[in-house]
């Protein structure tokens, strides 16, 4: 099953080369020396270990919010709730550094499991209203995290804001609840090593535990599920609050691990990261480690010729947007419930399947 | 008849990719201004010769005589030319559009570049007051009733001016009243100079409307007659056919106590198919209790009250005595309750997953294939791999994903981990439909084995030499209500079965 995962992997990383090639090659050629410029963006990131780093930092938070994803995505939920429960996660990490008195060894597993629980309500209350209310939770959730987002810029502003720092930032993180840093010269924290573990223990959940086996008969065969008798619901809003729990963690962890303070004016995407990661993975955890490392460094790769060329910024959200096309749409035609949604044909899709599935798990 | 026939097919075959021969030279012909029904059971070959008339399937020979001259129906589009409209079973609406905006798409008034709407909408409204089919040509399709619906599918039909006008089973999706209504519009239809080809297994429909029946049987055409020269006894006999003599022929056991007793069970479903009627029935430890009728009777609202899927609107379900009332299907199938279901990629297992999740699932929180929160993945698969030796699976392994089965070998392994589960009462819906003879032989012994071991069995069969060949009694389900009981004996035919399955008669 992984080799057939990671051969579609490999046929989406490839088609992605040949799309940036066809963004890019165009925008180099206007440049006195287009060369420089490709090898730029693709050696580039390797020339210089604090770039390197930057692929491998800029990963971290794509691995955990992919890992969050493909969870919810294996149960098949669309909950996009990762992006809320990420900044509200960093948001009630850093609150609780900051205001609550700890010893400072306990600061840092104390501020994440509050920042995990609280941020994990964005993705919980889309879990709660589908599993009660049959309420679309792609819907609910899209729109919650922009709850969250103003929610969580009022604590900033009126509980958390620094007067003497001359913007809308916290005050600083303490020193004893910063993640270790792990390779001189980079950026690398601890939130790595967390990441890639949580990518091998989100595969043992997924393969090797009940609840993982439950979730995925839900998310495959929603049917056979009900046939077996299966508490469809309450699976449901599990795998819903282990991808918000993820999420959040992922959210303190960033903050812990590379802010000074806490400095997010709005949502700052990472969820939507982990979404294209989760997609371009196919939901496999283990592949979630090279699919976020891949599209860290193509981020890389794009920000070095914006930065060193006269290469307009917009060249590489041209990019970004490039490939984010080639996965979702990918991940459209690989989904029929994400393609009767967009086309708008899900109340008729539901009318056939859904009322028998639900009737099953309400009794 | 000095005037060549409307409609004639002329020596038509029709052998599909896999070999299968649906229809074997058939000729007969269709006189026109008349209700003209076809007969048979499912897959007698009725739906494809409707297809190739309509120019959704090409005969592999033979000919269709439109007028006395041979065409060449080659689309749907091609015969709408010719005058031919089909009203299908399943319906090709757009839910979300109007109904003006589904009778006129694909032929809109146009004004300049942009649509007529009122002309399409003043268009719709003479149609449907022409035909005296009312409905609201501004609602929204999805927003009809399905009898509604049907009449939208007519007024498209009728607006691309047709002579000939095919309805597959339309009573399938209608109530009584309903179905009455749109028998008086076909007569009105008839009496404006049109032509219907209706489509039914319900002689009681047939004989109130049609005036001519063709029998098709086993793709062959079996009978052909003006309906007042021939009896509905003589059609049922003809719809059945002459069914060889069933191997393995129990019936007349005697059985143990009632497993699972339902008292006056009624269930309101959205779907007519599904509805139930004060359903009086006790199923004992040890018989197998046969379930006959023609798709649609009741069978899937019987199977789902009594799964725990859906609590019935009115009546009781107790197994041993205890009603079930409230409880699902995880708390039935612990107190011994298994279920084939129908179809069973749909409902019976994942495609994807591998054979070992399919043959484990359900049973995967007991203590042989998991400890804590993780599964014994090695268990699961040394079970499922004498589930396959014992149920002679062919697979290519236990870790191929349960797509890569064919159907009997999919059933197969479906009844491995269904039966593995000692079970109490066993619903068998249409078990062997579809696969090979020899699966279907071994799942036949499987299920008489379990009878003997005092499992209550519930067999709800299309098969009825599979029902005659496995069950001890017979009920027979006719729309929704239980409309015959027999005891099964070397005197019980498919013949004397298929008056009650076919709404003839009563006698429960």
């Amino acid at each position: 099953m992984i080799r057939s995962a990671l051969a579609s992997f490999v046929i989406t990383a490839v088609l992605l080369v040949v799309v940036v090639g066809i963004v890019l090659v165009p925008i180099a050629m206007q440049m006195p020396d287009p060369l420089a410029v490709l090898d730029m963006f693709v050696l580039g990131p390797f020339r210089n270990p604090r770039h390197t780093g930057n692929i491998i930092e800029m990963a971290t938070p794509g691995m955990m919010c992919g890992l969050a994803v493909a969870i919810m995505l294996r149960a098949g939920m669309f909950n996009l709730g990762v992006e809320g429960a990420f900044f509200l996660g960093g948001l009630a990490t850093v609150a609780t550094v900051l205001l609550v008195p700890l010893p400072g060894w306990a600061m840092a597993p104390v501020g994440l499991a509050v920042g995990a629980v609280v941020g994990s309500s964005v993705c919980a209350v889309p879990g709660l209203l589908r599993a009660r209310y049959d309420a679309s939770e792609l819907v609910s959730s899209l729109m919650l995290n922009f709850a969250a987002l103003f929610i969580g810029l009022f604590i900033v502003n009126y509980f958390l804001r620094d007067p003497t720092a001359g913007a809308m930032v916290s005050y600083k993180i303490p020193n004893d609840a910063r993640l270790p840093r792990l390779v001189a010269g980079t950026r690398i924290h601890l939130g790595t090593i967390i990441a890639v573990a949580g990518c091998l223990l989100g595969t043992v959940y997924l393969f090797m535990t009940r609840a993982g086996f439950e979730s995925r008969i839900v998310g495959l065969n929603p049917a056979f599920a009900a046939h077996l008798g299966l508490p469809i619901r309450w699976i449901l809003l599990r795998s819903q609050l282990i991808g918000g729990l993820i999420a959040a963690g992922a959210g303190g962890i960033e903050m812990l691990g590379l802010y000074q303070r806490f400095s997010w004016q709005g949502l700052p995407g990472n969820g939507w990261t982990g979404v294209v990661v989760a997609i371009l993975a196919r939901d496999n955890p283990i592949l979630l480690i090279p699919a976020a490392l891949f599209l860290s460094y193509l981020q890389v790769g794009g920000d070095l010729i914006s930065r060193n060329f006269d290469v307009p910024s917009e060249a590489v959200g041209l990019i970004q947007a490039l490939v984010l096309l080639v996965v979702t749409s990918s991940a459209i035609m690989r989904n029929p419930r994400l393609l009767r949604f967009i086309t708008g044909r899900k109340a008729a899709a539901n009318k056939t399947s859904g009322p028998k599935v639900a009737e099953g798990s309400a009794a | 008849m000095t005037n060549a026939p409307l409609v004639a097919f002329a020596g038509i075959s029709k052998t599909y990719g896999n070999g299968t021969l649906a229809l074997d030279d058939v000729s007969f012909s269709i006189a026109g201004g008349v209700i003209h029904a076809i007969c048979g059971e499912n897959g007698a070959g009725k739906s494809t010769l409707m297809k190739i008339l309509f120019g959704l399937e090409q005969p592999s020979s033979g000919a269709v005589l439109l007028d006395g001259k041979a065409v060449a129906i080659t689309s749907p589009r091609v015969a709408a030319g010719q005058g031919i409209g089909m009203v299908h079973q399943h319906f090709s609406l757009v839910p979300s559009l109007s109904v003006t905006e589904n009778i006129v798409l694909g032929q809109e008034p146009r004004r300049g570049a942009f649509i007529d709407r009122a002309a399409a909408r003043q268009r719709v409204v003479d149609l449907a007051q022409r035909y005296n089919l009312l409905v609201d040509p501004d609602a929204v399709v999805r927003t009809l009733s399905v009898a509604a619906q049907q009449k939208v599918e007519i007024l498209k039909a009728l607006s691309r001016d047709v002579r000939v006008l095919i309805l597959d089973e339309p009573t399938a999706v209608l109530t009584p009243p309903e179905t009455d209504e749109l028998f008086e519009r076909l007569r009105d239809l008839r009496a404006a100079g049109l032509t219907i080809l209706f489509i039914s297994h319900k002689l009681r429909e047939v004989r109130a409307l049609a005036s001519h029946v063709t029998v098709l049987r086993a793709g062959r055409l079996v009978g052909d007659a003006p309906l007042d020269a021939i009896e509905d006894d003589a059609i049922a006999r003809l719809v059945m056919g002459q069914a060889e003599r069933p191997k393995l022929k129990r019936g007349g056991r005697v059985s143990g106590a009632a497993t699972v007793t339902l008292a006056d069970v009624s269930l309101a479903a959205r779907d007519a198919a599904d509805r139930l009627h004060d359903l009086d029935l006790a199923i004992h430890a040890g018989e197998i209790l046969g379930v006959a009728g023609v798709d649609g009777s009741g069978q899937r609202g019987l199977v789902s009250v009594l799964t725990g899927r859906i609590q019935p609107s009115a009546g009781a379900i107790a197994y041993d005595g205890h009603s079930i009332a409230g409880l699902g299907t995880a708390a039935l199938r612990q107190r011994g309750l298994a279920h084939l279901p129908a179809d069973r990629f749909h409902d019976g297992g994942s495609k994807r997953m591998s054979l070992v999740e399919n043959a484990i699932a359900g049973a995967h929180r007991l203590a042989a294939f998991s400890s804590g929160p993780f599964l014994k993945r090695r268990a699961m698969e040394a079970r499922t791999v004498q589930m396959i030796e014992r149920y002679n699976v062919r697979a290519p392994g236990p870790k191929a994903p349960l797509a890569a089965l064919s159907g009997g070998n999919a059933q197969k392994l479906i009844a491995a981990r269904e039966f593995a589960t000692e079970p109490r009462f066993l619903i068998a819906d249409q078990p062997t439909r579809g696969i090979d003879v020899a699966a279907a032989a071994f799942l036949h012994e499987r299920l008489s084995e379990l009878a003997e071991k005092g499992c209550a069995v519930l067999l709800i069969t299309a098969d009825l030499d599979e029902l005659l060949a496995l069950s001890d009694r017979i009920v027979v389900l006719y729309a929704g209500r239980i409309v015959a009981r027999m005891e099964n004996g070397p005197d019980l035919t498919p013949e004397r079965l298929g008056p009650s399955m076919l709404g003839l008669e009563s006698a429960a």
